[in-house]
């Protein structure tokens, strides 16, 4: 035994020196490593016109809506509208899964042709030079004439990274409720938060879990929780921290912080709240074990299916707030399918993300949902509660952007996913959440790209 | 106090076996079964999950890739191993210390460290579209125990077996494969399996490397479909997971003697 | 004899292959590693030289010591309660009959074989707090108060980890001591037998001592396994609630990976490969060191 310690003491020094020895000498073997890759690939591959173009597409595979575009809408027409290419569709499930995908994909310089941009990826993919400026491609093709309003596709930085339907700016958090558990509880749609409490707790001691909404990875609390806690007591404050003009002292923010803590604690949620997935939340609530579903309207075209589901806004904290005056909306000009920068055909994917985008702008338009992108259809007519929906949101004076969208560096966003499902848990104070994401806040670079 | 036991034993193996028959149940029940009975015996014995996890879960494709990276890195961890502890202990190079205590570093070295370094290593060297992005780390990391068992078990053996095909002027290669390889069949068989067990499970680096759905082990594609189907049908989760555990399962029910057998021979030769 | 055997060619024949593979998948890349720590680095560019910066960052963040603390605890789990445990189980398997020993041995490997990706997804289900398995015995024997959500209570999300892992792993280990076991000679059983001592008596004073080398083996193998606790958590909470339950090597795929920051990342990575050497150096000193004779 002795001359095993021996054997593991040489072993230790053995690696020290040739660990220190190397690190000098990496230096340019790092830098130089992407460019004669990059070299490589494109020599390998000649473009081939003749043949069929291969493409690789990843967009989300979570969300119902998104599964019915495509198995409705994108692949039925694809091979008439673009014969010439042949689509390999990769699932990139949702929420973190999908960013931490699309990110190790960036990485690894392994970027799908043509994918589903999301802010919470965007940074690190332009910052790596991995997503296309599509500007001109689209203005010179005429697609950008489809849009009512194209400047809403511009990022702040004035170029087009993303196609969508522009249906996104139409998404906004609202609570889904069935009416009939609301009914045998005897709960009343709340107007304030207090209210919601009171209401929470009757439906509780019915038997039926109050509200549920998708917790794991803190996608609620990043989303829109935050956001319509801090809301519902001051729009104001919200904007001013869109826009980084407060941080997290603001008592208003704070307040909205421990909004949360108290929904938590009040049991408004179901328990293992923290690790509950997209998919199991929506299960609970269309299967009715859970009466409320606080969602964004997306899913009203498939929850309006069940006759027993009706929608009210968040519920009021303050004076300063009116469900009718401000509300929050999900679009971001980053939202849409956006294309690679290192793509081999750009000419094909772009017409590919073209033709995704007219996609999802035809499933929209059948549900009646607003949409920003021109299909040359006929609209049809909207359900009830679609009707009842465009008719509240449309008139609404002020809309607010979503901080989710438009305020989180990749970072950022990794973190307040980490403290916002801390937060869900009950066991997490809302002041040690405020002094963390202030911390983080500080370091938040989107604000100075 | 026989029976008191026995009923303490029965009750240690169920333990270990209830995931077996959950599974089994589990993946029989539908959607709303799942929820309302999770641990009783299926009301009705409901095929549909089978026929839907087989068409949406690419099974095949997951298997046949960890088959295939299992099988690469044992194959080339008993040949490149062998033939290192063989070198190691039989033969005369100055450097046969140095040599061994340089490859005990791999003992402590968790795969899990490098990955980040090692996916840029396999980016750079083009293997990131191939198996062998994979075969080749799994390797240099089973390389290390692999020869350490094998010297330890070479140095036992008799100098008079190389002695005897000397004489017949057999060379090197040939004595090796035909003498010392039948010789240590037993620890390489013994190492396949410690291999095998480390390999078919590995998770982190093939998550980061086998990025691309046709590449994926078992391991990842399943977490993949588990992230797909939105872990809500439990049904259909607990069918694929049979699905994924059934070659092994039925590969232990056949060896397990001989498996078990493996396994604790690592321990004792040591 | 040697000599005929032992030329340059076939020395470099037979120690070139596995050298190099070992070198380049697992030597080289700890290099890299270290550079890049050292670097500010987002997994594609290298923004500069910043020193120590990274591992200052690194101990600055509370996320780490979370992680630190979350892996010392499963390692501990697994050493002061699972190799006991599996300790107790290879000893009363020792004086089982055959058939019944038999059947438990298959039983107990079970776990062992099974995907870390189904065992996880499976205890996932037995943690769920609404319908899973614990709640459901609890609230069946009247325990309702003792219910609660396993997965995200900061007090149980650690233990519950490690219970899976333990389940997973405690079979195994009583296999690999049970195979000990049966190279102990019987005559140093007769002698005890002849005093009169119990099975407790025979354990403590001829079996655990006989067995030092397969329980250092088992111990290094549990630690280091240990150690790189990760893809139980990947599957089972992703980390969460928040950090609360990441291990180090999350912390370091989270930093790395999900915050794009490489550098700080590495810079993790390189703490846990010398604590990693530290805890081999200790074990292979202080742990079950004397071999014994027998």
């Amino acid at each position: 035994m002795e001359k095993a310690s021996k054997v593991f003491g040489m072993t230790i020094l053995s690696g020290m020196v040739l660990l220190a020895s190397a690190c000098g000498s990496n230096n340019e073997a790092q830098s130089s490593e992407t460019t004669p890759s990059q070299a490589a690939t494109q020599e390998s591959k000649p473009a081939n016109s003749e043949k069929k173009v291969k493409l690789r597409v990843i967009t989300i595979t979570t969300d119902e809506n998104r599964n019915k575009i495509m198995e409705n809408y994108i692949k039925p027409g694809i091979a008439e509208a673009l014969p010439n290419i042949e689509v390999e569709f990769e699932p990139g499930g949702g929420g973190e899964d999908m960013a931490n995908k699309l990110k190790t994909f960036n990485a690894s310089d392994d970027m799908p042709d043509v994918f589903w941009n999301d802010a919470g990826y965007f940074t690190p993919l332009k910052n790596t030079g991995s997503i296309m400026d599509l500007t001109s491609a689209i203005t010179e093709d005429g697609f950008i004439d489809n849009y009512a309003v194209p400047d809403a596709l511009k990022h702040i930085d004035g170029k087009i990274y993303s196609l969508s339907s522009g249906a996104d700016t139409y998404f906004t958090p609202v609570i889904f409720y069935h009416k009939d558990l609301f009914e045998q509880a005897g709960a009343q749609v709340p107007r304030t938060f207090d209210e919601l409490i009171e209401a929470a707790k009757k439906l509780k001691s019915s038997g039926v879990v109050p509200a549920v909404t998708p917790g794991k990875d803190g996608w609620g609390p990043k989303l829109y929780l935050l956001q319509q806690m801090i809301q519902i007591g001051d729009p104001q404050a919200m904007m001013d921290l869109i826009a980084n003009k407060t941080d997290f002292d603001n008592p208003s923010v704070r307040a909205g912080v421990s909004r949360i803590e108290q929904l938590a604690k009040e049991g408004v949620f179901p328990e293992g709240i923290a690790n509950l997935d997209y998919g199991p939340s929506n299960e609970m609530f269309t299967s009715k074990k859970a009466a409320m579903y606080w969602m964004f309207t997306w899913e009203l075209p498939n929850l309006a299916s069940d006759d027993s589901v009706d929608f009210f806004p968040f519920p009021s904290a303050s004076d300063k707030y009116d469900p009718n005056q401000f509300v929050q909306f999900w679009g971001s000009p980053l939202n849409g399918y956006a294309v690679s920068a290192k793509t081999k055909h750009p000419e094909e994917a772009i017409k590919l993300a073209e033709y995704l985008a007219m996609a999802d702008a035809r499933f929209f338009e059948s549900t009646g949902a607003p949409i920003a992108l021109k299909t040359g259809n006929a609209t049809s007519e909207p359900g009830p509660l679609m009707k009842k929906f465009v008719d509240w949101y449309n008139p609404i004076p002020t809309k607010i952007a979503s901080l989710a969208l438009n305020s989180l560096d990749a970072r950022t966003s990794a973190e307040l996913s980490t403290q916002g499902a801390r937060l869900l848990t009950g066991q997490y104070a809302a002041d040690t959440f405020a002094e963390e994401m202030n911390k983080i806040w500080k370091e938040n670079t989107w604000f100075t790209q | 106090m026989k029976a008191t036991m026995s009923v303490f034993w029965l009750a240690v193996v169920c333990t270990f076996l209830f995931p077996l028959y959950w599974m089994l149940s589990m993946s029989f029940k539908n959607k709303g079964e799942a929820y309302d009975n999770p641990f009783g015996i299926p009301q009705s014995w409901d095929v549909l999950n089978f026929s839907e996890a087989l068409s949406k879960y690419h099974f095949f494709v997951y298997f046949k890739n960890s088959l295939i990276y299992t099988s690469g890195t044992i194959v080339l961890t008993l040949m490149a191993g062998s033939m290192l502890a063989y070198c190691l202990s039989r033969m005369s190079w100055k450097l046969n210390g140095t040599a061994l205590i340089y490859i005990s570093l791999g003992l402590i070295v968790p795969i899990e460290v490098v990955v980040i370094p090692l996916f840029q290593l396999i980016k750079g060297l083009h293997l990131k579209e191939s198996y062998l992005g994979l075969i080749l780390p799994y390797t240099g990391f089973s390389l290390a125990s692999c020869v350490l068992m094998l010297y330890a078990f070479l140095r036992t053996l008799p100098k008079e077996l190389e002695e005897a095909s000397c004489i017949d002027g057999t060379n090197v290669y040939q004595m090796f494969f035909r003498i010392i390889f039948p010789i240590v069949l037993p620890a390489l068989v013994t190492q396949s399996v410690l291999v095998f067990m480390r390999i078919w499970n590995e998770f982190p680096l093939a998550f980061i490397i086998a990025s691309k759905d046709q590449f994926r082990p078992l391991t990842v594609g399943l977490l993949g479909f588990f992230v797909n189907v939105g872990v809500s049908d439990w049904g259909l989760i607990a069918a694929s997971m049979l699905l994924s555990s059934l070659p092994t399962i039925i590969v232990y029910l056949i060896g397990n003697e001989k498996i078990e057998q493996a396994l604790t021979a690592g321990a004792i030769l040591k | 004899m040697n000599k005929y055997y032992s030329t340059r060619m076939s020395i470099f024949v037979f120690a070139a292959p596995a050298l190099l593979l070992f070198t380049v998948f697992c030597v080289y890349p700890l290099l890299p590693q270290i550079w890049m720590s050292l670097h500010e680095h987002d997994g594609f560019r290298n923004l500069g030289f910043v020193g120590l910066d990274n591992y200052k960052d690194a101990f600055a963040n509370s996320s780490f010591w979370t992680a630190h603390r979350n892996t010392y605890l499963i390692v501990g789990i697994s050493v002061v309660l699972g190799l006991p445990l599996s300790m107790i189980l290879a000893l009363i398997m020792d004086t089982q009959t055959p058939n019944l020993r038999r059947f438990f041995k298959s039983a107990a490997m079970f776990p062992a074989i099974l995907s870390v990706t189904v065992v996880a997804q499976i205890w996932v289900a037995f943690y769920e707090p609404n319908w899973g398995l614990f709640n459901g015995i609890l609230k069946s024997v009247g325990l309702e108060s003792w219910t609660r959500s396993w997965l995200t209570d900061q007090r149980t999300v650690m233990p519950s980890l490690g219970l899976t892992f333990l389940w997973q792993y405690i079979g195994l280990n009583a296999m690999l001591f049970y195979t000990g076991i049966k190279t102990i000679p019987k005559q140093y059983y007769e002698a005890a037998l002849i005093d009169g001592a119990n099975f407790a008596q025979v354990s403590t004073r001829i079996t655990i001592p006989l067995l030092q080398y397969v329980i250092h083996y088992v111990v290094i193998l549990s630690v280091l396994g240990s150690m790189a606790f990760y893809s139980h958590v990947r599957v089972m909470t992703s980390g969460g609630p928040g950090d609360l339950s990441r291990t180090v090597v999350y912390q370091m795929y989270y930093t790395a990976f999900e915050t794009s920051q490489f550098g700080k990342g590495t810079a993790i990575a390189v703490l846990f490969v010398l604590e990693c050497l530290l805890i081999s150096i200790f074990i292979q000193r202080f742990v079950a060191r004397e071999k014994l004779e027998y």
